[in-house]
């Protein structure tokens, strides 16, 4: 027995490696959302270096654009004075639509829709391949985020948490090819699925006869549960339709800039 | 155990450059893969049994902060290792253009498999396209990195301590016999 182990050493070894290995992906294929034992060990121990490192970079960045590199800085300082005239004068326009909104929820005794509590984060890496989309914020399970949880900005949906360590989890992007949201375009009420195609994403599945328009907003239809209704994922960029067929080919630009990505929010879920 | 240690470091070290660093100043599709060169270069100077072992961890490693599914990357280091095994004992391991080929011909075997196994096991919608469109851009920044990490482990080799079983130095591999 030894001697047939030894003789065939290599060969045993591949096979062992190579049944390891198909069986830790294949057992991990339907549970995406689900953080090993060693997932979590290493994002535990990777946080503070990852952590560490972002701020360090952050602030030789701030430095470098804050005092060194200011060529750029008067041209803006004038566009900026301008943009906030403006702004202001569309501010007291808002104020008052704000004043009539109260009004009218006041009306119609309107109950806020979503009562989850809202936990912001920051964001300390990226994912380290080229075509996957996944970010690392600075908070996990300690803060009560859970695998699932929405993850948003003001300007709309960012994605949603699908590994969580003590203090740091995963976030699965929007763009991600891997990445699938119920949609709605908000004009016409069209309902998709919205996917991503790593740097913009597609209303998939949106019926033919309905005119959807460019630069129509797309936001979640709150179908799943995972995403509450009415979050922004997307403005339409352009809009294929063919002469046969059920669907409509829509291309999205996502709303969120992802590639400058600093802070989010993570939507908990409500305590029962 | 210094054989195993110093090669897991470096893989934390190269996958804390690419989850932080790279992501500030370069876009995704020119960011290289730290981990695959690594892997290559255990393939070729290591002995099968600690190459193999550590390029089990480093996949693992790699799985934890990539994609979404945890086993793919150590599927897919284990197949790049497993050929990179097979050849070498074919190819003069000694020379550096043999190791920047193979990490080119790696980053290539690397983007297949992950475009067999995303779109034949898991609904990873278009990720084909997205991996055939990075890959230039890829083989041109792994191709780089190889060189540059080549040319750092020859100049600082001599303040480490020299050992045997580097593969593209000047030394005679371990592996394939002084």
């Amino acid at each position: 027995m030894r001697d047939f182990l030894k003789r065939h050493q290599i060969p045993l070894l591949i096979t062992l490696l190579v049944l390891v290995v198909g069986f830790i992906y294949s057992a991990n294929l339907r549970k995406k959302t689900t953080t090993t034992f060693f997932e979590r060990a290493v994002l535990t121990l990777t946080e503070p270096l990852q952590n560490g490192i972002d701020r360090t970079c952050a602030g030789v960045v701030a430095l470098w654009d804050n005092y060194l590199w200011l060529i750029d800085t008067r041209q803006q300082n004038v566009v900026t004075i301008k943009a906030n005239r403006e702004l202001r004068a569309r501010l007291l326009a808002v104020k008052e639509v704000g004043l009539e909104n109260q009004r009218l929820k006041k009306l119609l005794d309107f109950v806020e829709a979503d009562p989850r509590k809202v936990l912001p984060a920051l964001v300390v890496a990226e994912d380290a391949s080229s075509w996957a989309r996944t970010i690392i914020i600075d908070k996990g399970g300690r803060h009560a985020v859970q695998e699932g949880a929405p993850v948003v900005v003001a300007e709309g949906v960012v994605g949603r948490v699908i590994k969580v360590a003590a203090n740091s989890s995963r976030v699965l992007l929007v763009t991600d090819a891997s990445s699938s949201i119920a949609g709605l375009v908000q004009r016409t009420r069209t309902r998709g699925v919205v996917r991503g195609n790593g740097r913009s994403l597609s209303l998939e599945f949106a019926l033919r006869n309905d005119l959807v328009e460019e630069q129509d907003l797309v936001i979640t239809s709150g179908m799943g549960g995972v995403f509450p209704k009415g979050l922004i994922v997307g403005e339409v960029s352009s809009v294929q339709r063919n002469e046969f067929g059920l669907f409509q080919q829509i291309e999205l630009s996502p709303v969120v800039d992802f590639s400058r990505l600093e802070e989010v929010l993570v939507l908990l879920e409500p305590e029962k | 155990m210094r054989g195993l240690f110093f090669p897991l470091c470096w893989g934390l070290i190269f996958m804390l450059l690419q989850t932080t660093i790279f992501p500030r100043f370069l876009p995704p599709e020119m960011r290289p893969n730290l981990l695959l060169i690594l892997v290559i270069y255990l393939g070729l100077s290591e002995s099968f049994v600690r190459a193999a072992f550590l390029t089990l961890l480093l996949g693992a490693l790699q799985d934890v902060f990539c994609g979404s599914t945890f086993g793919l990357y150590a599927t897919v280091q284990v197949a790049v290792f497993l050929l990179v095994r097979l050849i070498s004992d074919r190819l003069n391991v000694e020379s550096r253009r043999l190791l920047l080929a193979l990490v080119g011909a790696g980053t290539v075997l690397q983007a297949f498999l992950l475009g067999f196994l995303l779109t034949t096991f898991a609904e990873a919608g278009p990720v084909l396209w997205i991996l055939l469109s990075n890959l230039p851009l890829q083989i041109l920044a792994n191709l780089l990195s190889g060189w540059l990490l080549l040319l750092c482990l020859l100049k600082f080799q001599p303040l480490i301590g020299t050992r045997q079983g580097m593969a593209g130095l000047p030394y005679q591999s371990k592996h394939h016999g002084a």
